[in-house]
């Protein structure tokens, strides 16, 4: 099942206001990928959740810190852990294990939190993403299509150092929540 | 006197007195007076032709008148009173022949017909003689009697010696087995003290070593307390490394996580990143080396602290073991300390045996030496026993032949065998040839110390004769055809002199057993000898005479 943002949370999250961490598409920039025989390739967070490795856009990454304290929330759902103190405001905090389909349940003491953006727009809502371990910046090719034909969370699937990847888009989810 | 086996005198053939002179002058005056009366008579017949003169009786009376004076200058002078008429010496001369043969009793038959004087100092000197021989015959009885308990006792002690002799050499032959015996124990004893001393040493240093190996372990417990504790120092130190490396994996953590935040500011920065994007990277791969590094100091420590724990398990069960084996060793200590204490002992008690034995030894010895001597005591006893026993039997020789000599005095007396001889032969004299046989039987019977009673005819063939085979048991009749006494000396004796003979010891005619004869002549008409009546007396029964 496609993850969604989950609902009734009387606690909506706030982006923080003319932060100059707003992401923008950097054009022009070396670190923009080009991709090899002309196909797209852009710049991820390759993290680890549970047994799935799992490339969030740079764009949409603002932050990535120590795994944050978490104050579960009665009734919510499985996906959401509860809330977390970022910056002096409410932040949710996913699994990003049971978003991608996995197993939960295994965040051990080198757990991050990373803080990414929902969409494009300004101010954005941030959402922190509970994973296992933030491994490195990779470039992959930018995808354009999901496995499963849809525009969800899973933006699609690659290939890094031998390794199979899933390329996810959180704005895209986030428009289709 | 007449002493068979030397062959018999006959009294008769000795001269009684020897001449003196005044026999000499008695017979001269007998031959003057024989020969006055020859030649009176012979003047008579001269004259009778011429008829009887006037002048020949005043020569006849003077012839009668030398006669008388011859008569009393050769009997009533100086021998007035003491010679007596030619016909009285004679049987002077028999009766004291017969009493110089020891026949008392035909003796004093003699001397009835000498004179009163002569005869009295006859008796006198008869029963002096008696006396003598019955004296002599005690004499012999109670020599016989006390040599024969000599010798009884004698041969009894000689054998008791003998018998202890040997008992002492058994003895002897023991205590030098015990004192062989005695001196291997000791011999034994001083090489057990030795071998005890020995293990008491062996056992002192055993404890000794044991001690020191009991040291040693407890030197090495603690060293492997001592490591332990560095051990668990070292774990300790470890876990602190850990911390720090966590510390520093901690860092590495934030450094990795800072530079992806410099990668995110850096994109979002754009053109104007890309300088700190590669800062980013950098330092990315710095906390990436540093999380290398410190997984490879983890790993490494891990290995060291896996070592350590090892290292720890390991002493704590070499600490255990050593705690064990040092409890065994303590064990053993007191173990060896015990056998020590034990083999001291037994060192102690074996010296003490090896010297009690060695006294013991000792002891044997100086037993051993005082049985030899004793043996040596014993023997001699022994030796001295055995010359006693036969001096004791020369003794009864010496008493058998002073009987002989006794008995050949023919005495009135039971216990005169020639008289019991005499006794039996007057009985058997007066008997038909018929009854003779069974009345010397009887006789033999009656007399108790007789063991063969024998009669013979003068030609020394026999008649009669009887045995008593053991003392007290009734004679038997033997068939006297068998015997031949003609060559006996006492038979011969006997024929030659016509009187009782006592002999030598001899072997009886009852066979094989030594005895002495006692024979009387059986005398006819005109001394002619008609037969012998024998008895014979046992060597070693003549003292029951």
């Amino acid at each position: 099942m496609e993850p969604r943002l989950p609902r009734g949370s009387a606690i909506a999250p706030r982006l923080a206001r003319g932060s100059a961490i707003a992401p923008r598409r950097a054009r022009g920039s070396a670190i923009a990928p080009r991709p090899a025989g002309g196909s797209a390739v852009s710049r991820f967070l390759l993290v680890r959740a549970g047994d799935a490795l799992c490339a969030l856009p740079l764009e949409q990454v603002r932050r990535v810190v120590r795994a944050l304290i978490v104050h579960a929330l009665p009734g919510s759902s499985a996906e959401l852990l509860g809330l977390a103190e970022f910056a002096g405001e409410p932040l949710p905090v996913l699994e990003l294990a049971r978003l991608v389909g996995g197993a939960g349940g295994s965040l051990g003491g080198s757990s991050v939190t990373v803080v990414a953006r929902l969409g494009r727009a300004e101010p954005a809502e941030i959402v922190g993403l509970q994973a296992d371990e933030a491994l490195e910046i990779v470039e992959l090719p930018t995808p354009t299509s999901s496995a499963g034909g849809t525009r969800g969370l899973l933006a699609g699937e690659s290939l890094s150092g031998g390794r199979r990847v899933s390329v996810l888009d959180l704005a895209a989810w986030a428009a289709s929540a | 006197m007449a002493i068979d086996a030397q062959g018999s005198r006959s009294p008769m053939d000795e001269a009684p007195l020897a001449p003196t002179g005044r026999m000499a002058a008695i017979w001269t005056g007998w031959a003057i007076g024989f020969a006055l009366l020859v030649g009176g008579s012979l003047l008579l017949l001269a004259a009778a032709p011429y008829g009887a003169p006037r002048w020949l009786l005043p020569a006849f009376l003077a012839v009668v008148v030398l006669v008388i004076i011859a008569h009393y200058l050769l009997v009533v002078g100086d021998h007035a009173g003491t010679v007596e008429p030619w016909w009285s010496n004679r049987d002077v001369s028999r009766a004291f022949a017969e009493l110089g043969s020891g026949d008392l009793l035909r003796g004093a038959a003699l001397a009835r017909a000498l004179p009163e004087s002569v005869r009295a100092t006859f008796g006198g000197t008869s029963a002096a003689l008696a006396a003598l021989a019955q004296r002599i015959q005690d004499g012999s009885i109670q020599l016989a009697g006390s040599a024969e308990g000599v010798e009884t006792v004698s041969s009894e002690l000689a054998s008791g010696a003998s018998q202890q002799a040997a008992s002492v050499v058994q003895i002897t032959a023991a205590m030098e087995e015990l004192s062989r015996t005695a001196a291997q124990i000791a011999q034994s004893a001083v090489e057990q003290a030795d071998l005890a001393s020995r293990a008491e040493g062996s056992g002192l240093a055993g404890a000794s070593a044991v001690e020191g190996a009991v040291h040693g372990l407890a030197e090495v417990q603690q060293q492997i307390l001592g490591m332990s504790a560095r051990a668990d120092a070292l774990g300790t130190r470890s876990k602190e490394i850990f911390r720090v490396l966590d510390l520093i994996t901690e860092i590495a953590q934030e450094t990795h996580i800072l530079s992806l935040n410099a990668a995110i500011e850096a994109a979002a920065a754009g053109d104007r990143g890309r300088r700190f994007s590669v800062v980013a990277e950098e330092v990315r791969r710095l906390a990436q080396q540093t999380r290398e590094s410190v997984d490879s100091v983890r790993g490494l420590l891990d290995e060291f602290a896996g070592a350590i724990r090892s290292a720890v398990v390991a002493t704590e069960e070499g600490s255990k073991e050593v705690a064990r084996v040092l409890e065994r060793a303590r064990a053993g200590a007191h173990a060896i300390g015990e056998l020590r204490d034990s083999a001291a002992e037994t060192a102690r008690v074996a010296r003490q045996i090896s010297g009690v034995t060695q006294q013991q030894t000792a002891a044997s010895e100086e037993v051993l030496t005082t049985l030899r001597d004793l043996n040596q005591v014993v023997q001699r006893m022994s030796r001295d026993l055995q010359e006693l026993s036969d001096n004791a039997k020369r003794l009864r020789r010496v008493g058998i032949a002073t009987q002989l000599l006794a008995q050949t005095f023919h005495l009135d007396s039971p216990r005169s065998l020639k008289h019991v001889a005499e006794q039996w032969l007057e009985r058997l004299r007066a008997l038909p040839p018929a009854e003779l046989d069974v009345a010397l039987g009887e006789l033999v019977r009656t007399t108790p110390f007789v063991q063969c009673g024998f009669f013979a005819d003068g030609e020394g063939r026999g008649q009669a004769i009887w045995i008593r085979d053991d003392p007290g048991t009734a004679p038997r009749r033997e068939d006297a055809r068998r015997v031949d006494v003609r060559e006996r000396s006492w038979f011969r004796s006997v024929r030659r002199d016509r009187r009782a003979v006592v002999s030598e010891p001899h072997t009886s005619l009852a066979g094989g057993e030594a005895c002495f004869t006692v024979a009387v002549p059986r005398l006819g008409a005109g001394g002619a000898l008609e037969g012998v009546v024998a008895l014979d007396v046992s060597v070693s029964g003549w003292t029951r005479i």
